[in-house]
C-alpha cells in the first residue's frame, strides 16, 4: 500500500501501489491545481509513479482570508 | 516527464497554465523571471526603495522576502503578531526563524501589546474577523512604513489571490474596490506609502512549489479565524475552471490590468486616493479620509466594549 498523508487535514489514507499520482489525488479527493505532492525532499509531478510501500505528502497550497 | 526547458532533469513542477513542467533549477529560473517581469511591467520598484515586506509566515510572504532579497533589494520583514492563541506564536516562530537565518531581525507588531488582538477585537465590534484584520494590518503596514522611512510596503498577494478578489468585485460590481485593484498603490499625499503585490503574476502553486524546493519553512496551517473567508469560494471556483481550461486564471487577472478597466488609463496604478484628498486622523496622525481614522474607530470601539 501507498501512505498519503495530508497533513493539514490531519488525515492519513492508504491506496494499492503502484500508482500514478494523479490517480492517488483523484483517490484522495483532491484537485490537482490546489496542491503540491512531495516525498521527502521532492516535489512529484502527476505523471510520476509511486511504489508500493512508499510515503507521499499532500500539501495544499490555498491559502484564504 | 522531462524538463521543458533544458530537456535533461526530470521535472519537478508541472505548469499547465504556460504549457512547461521544469526541474528545480529551471522552475527557479522561470520564478525569477515571472516575478522580475511583474515589478518592471508596472514599474513597482527601483533600486534605491528600501522595502518593508510584511510576512505573515506563510508560503507568499517568506517566498517574496526571500526573492526580494535574492534580486537585491533593500529590505525589512515587519510581522503582525494578531493574537489568535496558538497559530500566532507558531507564525512568528517561522517568520524568526526564516529571518535569523539570513542575519535579520523581524520588525514586530504585537497586537496584544497595541490592546487590538484580532479575535477579541472582532468578538466586541460584532465584525468579520478577516475585516478587522485587514483595517488593523493595513494600519500597522503604512504606520511603520512611513515612521521607519521605507519607501514601500510589499506584500506576497499572488495571482490566485488577486483574481479571486477580483472575481468578488465583478460578482458584486463593486466600482469602488475594482477601481483600486491593481498590484500598484502609488505613494499618496499625507503619509500615504507605496503598496506593491510583486508576486501578482504567480500562483499559489508556484508559490509553494519555489518555498518548498527553496527549503523555505513556512506555516502550511490556515489561518483558524479564515476558514470560512468568501474569498475561497471564490478560488475553488475559478479552480474549478482552471482544471478544466488552464490559464484562464491569468488571462482573467492580467486581461484586467491590460485593459485598464480598473486603472487610470496607461498608468497600471491605482487611484489610491479615489479623487479625494486625505487628511490626517485627528486622533493618531495617520492618512485618513474621515475625522478619525478606521483604525481608531475600531479600537476606540473595542475599548468602549471592554468597559461596558
Amino acid at each position: 500500500m501507498i501512505l498519503v498523508r495530508i497533513p493539514q487535514k490531519n488525515k492519513e489514507i492508504e491506496v494499492p501501489g503502484p500508482r500514478m499520482v494523479a490517480d492517488i489525488l483523484a483517490a484522495a479527493g483532491v484537485r490537482p491545481t490546489t496542491v503540491i505532492v512531495t516525498q521527502g525532499k521532492r516535489l512529484l509531478t502527476r505523471d510520476q509513479r509511486v511504489e508500493d510501500g512508499e510515503t507521499i505528502d499532500i500539501l495544499s497550497v490555498v491559502s484564504g482570508g | 516527464m522531462k524538463c521543458k526547458r533544458c530537456r535533461k532533469t526530470e521535472a519537478a513542477v508541472e505548469l499547465p497554465s504556460h504549457n512547461s513542467a521544469f526541474c528545480p533549477d529551471c522552475f527557479f529560473l522561470f520564478f525569477r523571471r515571472q516575478v522580475t517581469e511583474g515589478i518592471r511591467k508596472l514599474s513597482l520598484l527601483s533600486p534605491d526603495d528600501r522595502v518593508l515586506v510584511c510576512v505573515s509566515g506563510g508560503k507568499d510572504s517568506l517566498v517574496l522576502w526571500d526573492i526580494l532579497m535574492e534580486l537585491g533589494y533593500r529590505t525589512e520583514g515587519l510581522h503582525i503578531d494578531l493574537g489568535i492563541d496558538g497559530y500566532s506564536s507558531r507564525s512568528l516562530e517561522k517568520v524568526t526563524a526564516y529571518a535569523a537565518a539570513r542575519g535579520k531581525v523581524p520588525i514586530v507588531v504585537d497586537l496584544h501589546a497595541e490592546g487590538i488582538p484580532i479575535p477579541e477585537a472582532a468578538k466586541r465590534t460584532h465584525k468579520e474577523e478577516c475585516s478587522v484584520c485587514g483595517t488593523v494590518k493595513r494600519y500597522f503596514f503604512n504606520r511603520v512604513a512611513a515612521r521607519s522611512g521605507f519607501t514601500v510596503v510589499a506584500t506576497g498577494h499572488n495571482l490566485d489571490d488577486e483574481a479571486a478578489r477580483l472575481l468578488g468585485n465583478l460578482l458584486h460590481w463593486d466600482r469602488d474596490r475594482l477601481s483600486r485593484q491593481s498590484p500598484l498603490l502609488p505613494e499618496g499625499p499625507k503619509g500615504l506609502v507605496r503598496k506593491i503585490k510583486p508576486l501578482w503574476r504567480v500562483s499559489e502553486m508556484e508559490t509553494a512549489s519555489y518555498g518548498f524546493l527553496k527549503g523555505i519553512e513556512y506555516v502550511t496551517e490556515e489561518c483558524p479565524l479564515s476558514l470560512d473567508a468568501t474569498s475561497l469560494v471564490y478560488k475553488e471556483a475559478l479552480s474549478l475552471i482552471e482544471e478544466e481550461m488552464p490559464g484562464t486564471r491569468r488571462r482573467f487577472y492580467q486581461g484586467f490590468l491590460q485593459q485598464n478597466l480598473g486603472v487610470p488609463a496607461g498608468t497600471g496604478a491605482a487611484d489610491v486616493t479615489d479623487g479625494k484628498t486625505p487628511g490626517n486622523c485627528i486622533a493618531c496622525g495617520a492618512p485618513a479620509y474621515t475625522e478619525t481614522c478606521g483604525y481608531c474607530r475600531l479600537k476606540e470601539r473595542v475599548t468602549k466594549a471592554r468597559g461596558r
